[in-house]
């Protein structure tokens, strides 16, 4: 028998460089992030704009994303069904996605089919149909699918959660927008948002199995027609004041668990204490052996699993919990996760933060294993303007974190003065478990996130 | 298609326990990749106790006899690593990666976990994992919108004695009940060295990585004692139609066919059939009630096989005021009219383009490679059946097709409606 009562020491550490990331700047001034990987015979291209639905116009809200349904429903000299057979027969796969704040189109092709993809990619960008008949049919599509989410707990939660948080900001609406605002949207609308898609700066990720000059080449081909402009969003930064601590309600009959969103507005990613404050999310919520998880799920089996996170986007951040809970606990939940809130602002073991630095640094090099992967890395670089060899020092940027910033930042970062609590459930039994614990109103809301009357 | 990158250079085989081993060198990588599968699933349970092959799976992170409850998860964290297991019908599968220089480490927990799980077993650790399996039943099925149409389905489409009848998470019943001699005669009975495969993927040096197997798991006594799983034919006599209602704002029509099992001789043209009917834009579903009658939301169908036997199932979301019947009139029309008037080469070859690029995609992840090893040496004995994989969807005809619709679709079906609660 061998002696299993020791955990084996890891032998010497591999070393690791992440994969080079150069720009290349084309003629026109379209940079392109690039990173040469050879071990398949794979491509993989992002177009990243930042036309974001923030751009769409007032009470049309979901203009972008109706935009980006329609953008490759025909384009140049093929109708929608055969411009999608050319994208099948190379058995390219194409994804079109808008955010608040970017617009990106990306394409995963085998290289023997990358320069037909590409090919196939600029005329999207550069020669969509944009038609009436397809625009209705996209359009009757998304309607029908908000009515659809209506039927969806963890959607609910979520969008009206970030409703809340972002107040009247353009962050409030969902990229998708909701059934009064898609109505009063025309193919007008489409065109003039697809018009704007030109006057803000974009950039290009590619990652594949290419060489430079191929890159130049292909991108000199398809590309020659960009002009690039340099626009940002660059829009005042509304004040946001967060809401004070509140509980709210949404009524769902029926439902066998009770959604929670739990949190507030938070700085965003530009902040100086971004390093500590996520190896101090770590240790609370960032992943399965935190706080929060090991309490609600493996401690008292409340939830199939619980996580927070700071979310961020260009202009704003915040802190959220997110999780299901068995509808009979929800009071409970509610109260174990306000506790942990709270204790994470009064300690924090040095263990702790070894655990956290140790996770965050030594899965660095897991996270540029695929291609997608590489090129998803990229897109922070984009997005928040950070400089090429960002990566380079993250790992030392995380080590430098010590034991009294973890706290710190706890304490600078998260408010249970400030916390709001939304729930979706059976109200009737949400309720009254919420007023026997809680010397608070209960908000309770529509499905819209209106109050009820 | 350059063909190259799906050749797989790998070694197996067994130790003395019976545990067999596959091994697959990339040294490309920084990483070490482990993946075990144990030859147990949901059709191994029996009615009454159905769920346990899942919810052992949960038990098999609580903790060994040198690993504490939490510990599991905290020490490949720790390391940088991911990790998770998963629960199939057929058989039930762990896995971690790690850096390269903590292969001991993922050994050591693996093996600990497979010759000493009952020693830390204790009631206050059942407890707590039915609660999470409980409510990980109402997160992912009780709560979502149509969440319990596929129990519905197979539970009519197989037979009470068939172990495709219930659901791999079980009835919500017999997870409550579950007691700690479930857990101990569960693993007495399955989890066996000579009833798993290990393979290890990525990083390592071999002559080093078969000395650590044959320290850590040569010492864990292999037995044969898990019963045969008895699957007897199935045929449906007559289509059985069931009405459900549901919170939700639009029905929903289901249908299921039994067809061939995993790799069974119409598998690959099943596969093509149901990429050629609902997969892409063009295909036909979408193309003409998606697109140009715009009836439906939503389509789609898929040939789902396993080891004893395998369904064909197509579902569909009518647009408001649409009517389920309407939909189903159109479904069987466009099955019926590829009968009767055939396949096209096109069409035939964009379905094979595209599953043949997703091959190439697959690859890109250490995890994904390696977990395929384990389901082509569980399937075929042969770790490296990429090629023979694809081979067989290169070889399906137009006529493969035809042939195989006719053979299933035409028979009596599953059919359930959704309805939205009044």
């Amino acid at each position: 028998m061998i002696d299993r009562s020791k955990i084996p020491l890891p032998r010497k550490e591999f070393s690791f460089s992440i994969p080079e990331i150069k720009i290349l700047k084309l003629h026109n001034g379209l940079e392109i992030y690039f990173v040469k990987k050879e071990n398949l015979p794979i491509v993989q291209l992002s177009f990243i704009s930042f036309a974001g639905s923030i751009n769409d116009p007032v009470e049309k809200y979901g203009t972008g994303f109706l935009t980006s349904l329609l953008i490759d429903e025909g384009a140049a000299e093929y109708d929608s069904l055969q411009l999608n057979n050319e994208l099948e027969k190379l058995g390219t796969i194409s994804s079109i996605n808008i955010n608040h704040d970017v617009f990106s189109l990306g394409i995963l092709s085998l290289k023997e089919n990358f320069e037909r993809s590409l090919q196939l990619l600029s005329k999207i960008i550069f020669e969509p149909r944009l038609e009436q008949k397809d625009f209705d049919r996209e359009k009757k599509k998304i309607l029908d699918k908000i009515l659809q989410l209506k039927d969806e707990p963890s959607y609910i939660a979520t969008t009206n959660f970030e409703k809340l948080i972002f107040a009247n900001t353009k962050y409030s609406n969902p990229e998708i927008g909701n059934s009064h605002s898609v109505n009063n949207i025309s193919l007008d609308d489409v065109k003039n948002f697809y018009y704007n898609f030109f006057q803000f700066s974009a950039s290009v990720i590619l990652v594949g199995n290419i060489t430079e000059s191929e890159t130049y080449e292909l991108f000199n081909k398809y590309f020659s027609q960009w002009k690039s402009p340099n626009k940002s969003w660059d829009e005042e930064l509304n004040i946001i004041t967060r809401p004070k601590k509140s509980i709210y309600l949404i009524n769902k009959k029926e439902s066998a668990q009770t959604e929670l969103r739990i949190g507030h507005l938070s700085k965003n990613r530009f902040a100086d204490d971004y390093y500590s404050c996520k190896v101090m999310n770590t240790i609370l919520g960032g992943q399965f052996s935190s706080r929060i998880n090991l309490n609600l799920r493996e401690k008292k089996g409340f939830t199939y699993g619980v996580g927070s996170s700071f979310h961020y986007n260009l202009k704003y951040g915040y802190f959220g919990i997110a999780t299901a809970v068995n509808i009979q606990n929800t009071s409970e939940a509610i109260l174990e996760i306000l506790f942990e809130i709270e204790e994470i602002r009064r300690n924090i073991s040095q263990d702790e933060v070894d655990f956290a630095k140790s996770y965050l640094t030594k899965q660095f090099p897991s996270k540029f294993e695929t291609y997608s992967q590489i090129s998803k890395n990229i897109s922070p670089l984009i997005l928040y303007s950070l400089p090429i060899d960002y990566y380079k020092d993250y790992t030392a940027k995380i080590q430098s974190v010590e034991l009294k910033d973890a706290i710190l930042s706890a304490n600078e970062n998260i408010f249970p003065e400030d916390i709001i609590v939304l729930a979706v459930g059976d109200k009737n039994i949400i309720v009254p478990q919420i007023s026997k614990n809680f010397d608070i109103e209960i908000i309770e809301l529509d499905l819209d996130g209106l109050k009820s009357t | 298609m350059n063909k190259e990158p799906l050749k797989i250079d790998y070694e197996k085989y067994q130790l003395e326990n019976g545990l067999e081993v596959i091994l697959f060198q990339d040294l490309s990588l920084p990483t070490v990749a482990i993946n075990i599968w144990y030859r147990v699933g949901s059709a191994n349970e029996k009615p009454g106790k159905t769920g346990f092959a899942h919810l052992f799976e949960h038990m098999m992170f609580q903790g060994s006899e040198n690993v504490p409850k939490e510990g599991h998860f905290k020490y490949i964290q720790e390391a940088g690593g991911n990790l998770n297991g998963s629960t199939s019908i057929d058989r039930t599968n762990y896995y971690e990666s790690v850096p390269a220089n903590y292969l001991d480490l993922v050994l050591w927990l693996e093996s600990d976990r497979m010759g000493y799980l009952l020693p830390s077993l204790t009631q206050e650790k059942l407890t707590n994992q039915k609660d999470v399996v409980m409510n990980e039943r109402r997160q992912r099925y009780e709560n979502q919108p149509y969440g319990l149409s596929w129990e519905k389905i197979f539970s009519n489409l197989f037979t009470s004695n068939h172990p495709y009848h219930w659901p791999t998470i079980g009835w919500m019943k017999d997870i409550e009940q579950f007691e700690l001699d479930d857990v101990r005669n569960f693993f007495k009975t399955y989890y066996s060295p000579a009833n798993a495969s290990l393979v290890l993927g990525g990083n390592f040096d071999k002559a080093n990585a078969k000395n650590l197997i044959e320290k850590y798991f040569s010492e864990i006594p292999g037995f044969n004692s898990a019963p045969k799983v008895i699957a007897p034919n199935q045929k449906l006599n007559e289509t059985i139609k069931i009405n459900f209602e549901d919170n939700v704002q639009l029905p929903r029509i289901y249908f299921a066919w039994h067809s061939d099992r995993m790799f069974g001789v119409n598998d690959a043209a099943l596969d093509l059939l149901s990429e050629i009917l609902s997969t892409t834009k063009n295909s036909r579903f979408q193309k003409s009630l998606i697109f140009e009658k715009q009836i439906a939301q939503e389509i789609s169908s898929f040939q789902y096989s396993a080891k004893h036997s395998g369904s064909f199932l197509i579902y569909s979301t009518p647009k408001p005021n649409i009517s389920i019947d309407q939909i189903k009139e159109n479904i069987f029309f466009e099955i019926n009219n590829l009968i009767k008037h055939g396949v096209n080469e096109e069409e035939l070859l964009r379905a094979k383009n595209g599953l043949k690029s997703a091959y190439i995609y697959s690859l890109q992840k250490i995890d994904v490679v390696i977990d395929h090893l384990n389901h082509y040496n569980y399937f075929l004995k042969e770790p490296d059946s990429f090629i023979y994989d694809l081979q067989r969807y290169e070889n399906v005809t137009p006529d493969d097709v035809i042939n195989a619709a006719s053979k299933y679709l035409q028979s009596s079906f599953v059919e359930l409606r959704v309805l939205p609660k009044k």
